[in-house]
C-alpha cells in the first residue's frame, strides 16, 4: 500500500531485479528564482524563489509573492537551472581568484547576467551584463570587467535570454502598491491607538 | 447627468467587487500552493480596495459611508451578480469564475477610462494596472489547467458549464442603459457582453476546455435588481458581524 509519506513512496524496493530505468521524475513543481528591482535606476537583486511549472506561472506567482510590499519597479524570473554558480568565499578572499582568466578566443555568443554576493548572509545583486559563450567563459569576463578592490564572495551568471522579463506593456503592475499601505503593519501605529485607548477608559 | 443611472452603475460595480473580494479571500490559508496563496488574497484584497473607491464615490453623490454601505445593507439592497456570490467550492469553480469576472471587469473599466463621468474615468485608469495583473493571472492558470491533465480539464469543462449561466448575468440590463449610452457615461452592457465573449473564447482556444454554444445558454438574471440567490445572507452577516458590534468604533 502507497504511504501517506511521498519520502517512503520514493524509496526503493530493496534487491528486485528488473530493468534500468530512467529515475522518476519530480513529483513536485520545480523552482524559480526570483529578481526584483526595488527602484528605477537601482541594480536588479534576488529576492527568493517560487515554485511553479514553467517560467510564466512562475512570474506571475513570484509578483505578489516577492513585490507585494514594498516599491518595485521590475521583476525577472528564470529556471532555478539555468542559474550557475561560483565556488563561495569568506574572511578576505576575494572569489576572482578563483576564476579563471578568460580566454582570448571567446566567441562571445551569449549574453549573461552576472550577480555578485557583497556580503555574506546578504543577496545577490546585478553587477552587469557581459558576452560569453558559456557560464565559465562569462565569469572570466566579469573578472576582467568587474573585479575591483572590493571583495566578492560569490557570482552568479545567467544566460540572458533564459529570463522571463517584465513586459515594457507590464511596467505599470506597481502603480498602485505605494497606496496599499494596509499591508503595512507600521502604518496601523497600533501602539498609537493603545496608548489612546488606555487613555480614554483610564479617565473614564 | 442622471444620478440615478449613475448610481446604480457604481453600486453594482462596487457591489461586485466587494462580494467577489470576500469570496475570493475565503481561500486565504487554504490555497492549493502557498505562492497561488498569497496572489489570490492579494487580489481579493485589490477587489475590495476598489469596491471602497466606488462607495467613496456614491458618498460623494450623497449616498452613505462606505462603511454603512458595505456592512449595513442587507441582501435585497445588493446589486451585484449572482455569480459573485455563488459558495467558492473547489478551486476549480474558484479559478473559473476569476477568469470570467476578472476578464469582463478589466474590460468594464477599460470602457469606463473614457466616461464623461470624470471621477469614474480617472478610477477606471488607476486601477487598469491591478485588472492587468488579475487577468494575467486568470488567463495563465486556464491555459495551465485547461491544458494540463484529464482531472483537471475535466473539472475546469465542469466548472466552465456550471458557471457560464451565471457569468451571462454579469450582463444584466440596467432600467438607465439608454441614458448610460446617451450621456457618455458608459457604453453599456450589451457593448461589453460583445467584447468578453470574444476574449473568452480566444483564451479558451489557446486551451482543450470547450465553449458551449452561446445561443444555448439561459442567463440567470436577478442580481442587479437585489434578487439574489440564498448564498448572499449568511455572506454578508459573516463579512459585517464584527462591524456591527459597534459601528460607530474607530479603526
Amino acid at each position: 500500500m502507497a504511504s501517506i509519506d511521498p519520502r517512503v513512496n520514493r524509496l526503493p524496493e530493496i534487491g528486485k531485479p528488473g530493468l534500468i530505468q530512467p529515475k522518476a521524475p519530480l513529483d513536485q513543481l520545480g523552482t524559480f528564482e526570483v529578481f526584483v528591482q526595488p527602484k528605477e535606476g537601482k541594480p536588479f537583486q534576488h529576492e527568493g524563489s517560487v515554485h511553479a511549472p514553467d517560467t510564466e506561472m512562475a512570474f506571475v506567482l513570484a509578483k505578489e509573492t516577492f513585490t507585494r510590499r514594498f516599491t518595485c519597479s521590475s521583476l525577472y524570473v528564470v529556471d532555478t537551472r539555468d542559474v550557475y554558480v561560483s565556488p563561495i568565499t569568506e574572511g578576505d578572499r576575494n572569489v576572482y581568484e578563483l576564476i579563471h582568466d578568460a580566454a582570448a578566443n571567446d566567441h562571445e555568443k551569449y549574453t549573461f547576467e552576472i550577480y555578485h554576493l557583497n556580503k555574506r548572509g546578504k543577496q545577490h545583486t546585478h553587477a552587469g551584463t557581459v558576452s560569453a559563450s558559456s557560464h565559465e567563459g562569462a565569469m572570466a569576463k566579469a573578472k576582467q570587467q568587474f573585479n575591483s578592490d572590493k571583495i566578492i564572495y560569490n557570482i552568479w551568471s545567467i544566460r540572458t535570454d533564459t529570463i522571463r522579463f517584465t513586459a515594457a506593456e507590464e511596467m505599470d503592475l506597481w502603480l498602485t502598491l505605494p497606496e496599499k499601505k494596509f499591508r503595512d503593519a507600521a502604518d496601523y501605529k497600533g501602539g498609537e491607538k493603545l496608548k489612546e485607548f488606555l487613555k480614554k477608559t483610564n479617565h473614564a | 447627468m442622471n444620478n440615478l443611472a449613475l448610481k446604480e452603475l457604481l453600486y453594482k460595480i462596487a457591489d461586485d467587487q466587494l462580494i467577489l473580494g470576500h469570496r475570493n479571500s475565503e481561500w486565504t490559508g487554504f490555497g492549493p500552493l502557498l505562492e497561488e496563496d498569497i496572489a489570490f488574497s492579494s487580489m481579493a484584497q485589490d477587489k475590495i480596495g476598489q469596491s471602497q473607491a466606488l462607495y467613496t464615490l456614491l458618498h460623494q453623490l450623497g449616498e452613505q459611508q462606505p462603511d454603512t454601505l458595505a456592512f449595513m445593507r442587507n441582501a435585497n439592497q445588493f446589486h451585484n451578480c449572482i455569480l459573485v456570490e455563488l459558495p467558492n467550492g473547489e478551486y476549480d469553480f474558484s479559478l473559473i469564475r476569476h477568469f470570467l469576472f476578472d476578464t469582463a471587469e478589466a474590460m468594464r473599466f477599460e470602457l469606463l477610462s473614457s466616461s464623461s463621468y470624470q471621477p469614474l474615468a480617472e478610477l477606471a485608469r488607476k486601477v487598469r494596472s491591478e485588472l492587468r495583473y488579475h487577468t494575467l493571472h486568470a488567463n495563465i492558470w486556464m491555459k495551465q489547467l485547461g491544458s494540463a491533465t484529464e482531472e483537471s480539464i475535466q473539472r475546469l469543462q465542469r466548472s466552465l458549464e456550471f458557471a457560464l449561466p451565471y457569468a451571462l448575468g454579469m450582463f444584466e440590463k440596467s432600467p438607465y442603459e439608454s441614458d448610460l449610452i446617451a450621456q457618455g457615461i458608459f457604453e453599456g452592457e450589451e457593448a461589453l457582453a460583445v467584447r468578453w465573449k470574444k476574449k473568452v473564447e480566444d483564451i479558451l482556444q489557446q486551451t482543450s476546455l470547450h465553449l458551449p454554444e452561446w445561443k444555448i445558454l439561459t442567463p440567470v438574471l436577478g442580481g442587479r435588481v437585489g434578487d439574489h440567490s440564498e448564498h448572499l445572507q449568511p455572506l454578508l452577516d459573516e463579512m459585517s458581524e464584527v462591524f456591527k458590534i459597534d459601528p460607530q468604533a474607530e479603526w
